[in-house]
């Protein structure tokens, strides 16, 4: 079995030698390399695509319940928050959107990984409460033609 | 009592892979409990350093060993952690089975791959599945793909982590025997 070390390389390095020894253990094969060339290639233009949707016009934020649309609100000026109750699968969860973005306020999850999540204001960005299916997507106002494409 | 007594015995084989497997599934549950532990670094992504358990697993005892113990690891470490049967957990045991699949695949199938590359594909499937499982289980939204391609580069980078991390043990434990 190939481990993706050599061994007879390994005990013949010092083991005072760490920097040359970690770069036995972390180099990869020439396959590994070539997954990840394609792997990176795959990534970074798919995140080209999603974001050249994505991010055109300006950022409005969507608040979903499972696939259906709930809210949509451009960010507000400053001193104009706007704070918005949705109503999921296991409660409520309190929504607030401010000049800095939106985030979650109140979930009635227990993880409460949603409110950690923080605020988020820049296009692509998604906050996503699982257990009560809510989630607060920032778009560009153009974005629908994504949603076009996938269906 | 007669039918205990003339039951055949394991032998020294059966038993030595069966303590391996426990050691793996024990040492994955510590790092499944320890990950869930660490701060969040986005919805859904942890470092997957108990994925290094199943990539030892498949090369120390075999493919249907590494299976097993994807998914004893979520069982046993969502039942302690309290999520057993919630969303996280559904979430979690889709991409370690996923994983683990497309690794015994991969490790099967690809020529020259080592562990690192292994664990490379695995982390990719096992990020891929959790959005697949979330998009189509329990947030009906294809907008959740737009998290998807940042954290497929963290998980690049960390499956490559643990390929080395695994490959290192593997020869610590070879050197040892």
């Amino acid at each position: 079995m190939r481990y993706g070390y050599n061994g007879p390389m390994a005990t013949l390095a010092s083991e005072n030698d760490l920097p040359q020894n970690l770069w036995q253990w972390f180099k990869g094969s020439w396959m590994d390399r070539v997954i990840l060339l394609i792997s990176l290639v795959a990534i970074v233009c798919s995140w080209q695509w999603i974001h050249s949707f994505v991010s055109s016009g300006p950022p409005m934020v969507m608040i979903y319940h499972d696939d259906q649309l709930l809210a949509r609100y451009p960010i507000p000026e400053e001193g104009k928050p706007i704070h918005f109750h949705a109503e999921g699968e296991i409660g409520d969860s309190e929504i607030l959107i401010d000049a800095n973005g939106a985030r979650f306020v109140s979930s009635p999850c227990s993880s409460g990984y949603c409110i950690a999540h923080g605020q988020r204001k820049e296009h692509g960005d998604i906050i996503a409460c699982v257990p009560n299916r809510i989630l607060i997507v920032i778009e560009g106002n153009s974005a629908d033609a994504l949603d076009a494409i996938v269906e | 009592m007669s039918n205990i007594i003339s039951a055949p015995r394991p032998s020294l084989l059966e038993l030595e892979e069966k303590a391996k497997w426990l050691t793996l599934l024990l040492l994955a549950v510590g790092l499944h409990i320890f990950e869930a532990a660490l701060p969040s670094l986005g919805p859904w992504f942890k470092p997957g350093l108990a994925n290094i358990m199943t990539l030892l697993a498949l090369v120390l005892i075999g493919p249907r060993a590494a299976l097993m113990l994807a998914i004893w690891r979520v069982i046993v470490g969502s039942f302690l952690i309290g999520t057993l049967f919630t969303p996280t957990f559904v979430i979690s045991l889709a991409g370690g089975i996923a994983s683990a699949a497309v690794m015994l695949l991969a490790w099967r199938t690809i020529p020259g791959i080592t562990l690192i590359g292994i664990s490379l594909i695995g982390a990719l499937a096992h990020m891929s599945v959790q959005f697949i499982t979330v998009e189509s289980l329990f947030i009906h939204q294809h907008a959740l793909y737009y998290l998807l391609p940042p954290l497929l580069l963290l998980s690049v980078i960390t499956g490559w982590i643990n390929g080395g991390l695994a490959a290192y043990i593997i020869s610590r434990i070879e050197e040892s025997d």
